[in-house]
């Protein structure tokens, strides 16, 4: 399967290592974004893009509310999200599924995770 | 009469009088003394306003410090991400070098096979070609070559996760400086009261984490996969229809 992936964080490094994770399990398409409000920007623009992989504490818009924003929006519905996050307490975790987050993903993380993660989103 | 009547009341009063003065005299080293403690008090009070004045100007130094060490970690671990990524590059460069010479070699081989049948009864060409087969000693070592370089491309992308850790600890320092602008205004409220001038509403300086902050006071930088378990468990239970109260009670 053709997989485009959006990696929203806004911090540089980390989207780094989530790029360089996607480049070793053999993805090589992505776009980049430093927030929720350059994601959605992105998303608009670029209709291949079919995979989000998100962080949820940013400036200006959030993770939590980039999803939210997806979910609501009639032609972006549809996509797959991953958040990848350190927050990992029960109620934030209910909160993001709550969201309708596809799956979840508590850093630090583990190569092993991502690929179980993408792969069990995309078989679904 | 009415004369001495005014006369014993005028000493009655005269006498009240005296027991207010000798009251007033009893008074007098208890108010000295209470005067004494404010004089010694005003000036504690004073170095108490002047320190706290003097540590609220130091914060937000600190603040910048914190700032810059954040700053600093990112540039460093970019330099670091710069590194390892040239190091894959080249890993990635000879994996195709390897690559090539081994399929060189494997067309070598079936070369020496196809002379090896043209000159079937010549014992002395098989000796040869057999003597060169034994001292190709690249080809032989191109399977060791290749696992080295595979450890090699693996270690590399190990750093590339363990850097996840910069994410983390600009999260917690981020936390910690918004915790002391919060106390730095919190000072800056008491300094204005022990000044005398009208009160800034110090009541309302939290010093709880904003909800929508761009980090996380809880960040950790951990392997234990406790966290991620919780995760998984809670997924598995939405995808397996579980209900919200069946999510709580797994968890409670």
């Amino acid at each position: 399967m053709d997989l485009k992936f959006l990696v929203v964080d806004d911090s540089v490094t980390m989207r780094r290592i989530v790029i360089n994770s996607l480049k070793n399990l053999s993805y090589d398409n992505f776009v980049e974004a430093g927030d929720g409000r350059e994601a959605m920007d992105k998303l608009i623009a670029d209709s291949s893009i079919n995979f989000v992989i998100t962080d949820w504490n940013m400036p200006n818009v959030s993770g939590l509310e980039l999803v939210k924003s997806i979910r609501n929006d009639e032609k972006l519905s549809k996509l797959w999200i991953l958040m990848v996050t350190t927050r990992g307490v029960k109620e934030d975790i209910i909160e993001a599924l709550n969201a309708r987050v596809n799956n979840y993903i508590v850093k630090p993380f583990t190569p092993q995770i991502l690929k179980e993660k993408i792969d069990q989103i995309i078989n679904v | 009469m009415k004369q001495v009547s005014s006369m014993s009341e005028l000493f009655e009063r005269l006498n009240d009088l005296k027991v207010v003065f000798r009251y007033g005299q009893k008074m007098i080293p208890i108010i000295q003394s209470l005067l004494d403690f404010m004089k010694e008090t005003v000036p504690l009070l004073e170095d108490i306003n002047t320190s706290i004045a003097d540590t609220t100007s130091k914060i937000p130094r600190a603040k910048d410090q914190i700032t810059n060490v954040s700053s600093q970690t990112e540039l460093a671990t970019t330099e670091i991400l710069d590194v390892v990524d040239s190091i894959s590059l080249d890993v990635e460069k000879v994996d195709k070098i390897l690559h090539d010479i081994k399929s060189k070699e494997d067309e070598k081989k079936n070369d020496w096979e196809a002379i090896r049948k043209l000159v079937p009864a010549s014992k002395e060409a098989d000796k040869i070609i057999k003597h060169y087969e034994s001292i190709e000693v690249f080809s032989s070592t191109i399977p060791a070559i290749e696992e080295i370089f595979g450890k090699i491309r693996n270690d590399v992308y190990k750093i590339t996760l363990s850097l996840q850790v910069q994410d983390i600890t600009s999260q917690q320092l981020a936390a910690v400086n918004h915790l002391i602008e919060s106390v730095r205004m919190k000072l800056s409220s008491l300094i204005v009261h022990l000044d005398q001038t009208e009160l800034d509403s110090i009541d309302n300086v939290s010093l709880d984490m904003p909800e929508n902050a761009a980090f996380n006071p809880d960040a950790v930088y951990t392997k234990s996969s406790e966290r991620q378990d919780t995760a998984d468990e809670l997924i598995n239970s939405i995808n397996n229809k579980a209900t919200q109260d069946e999510i709580d009670k797994l968890f409670s």
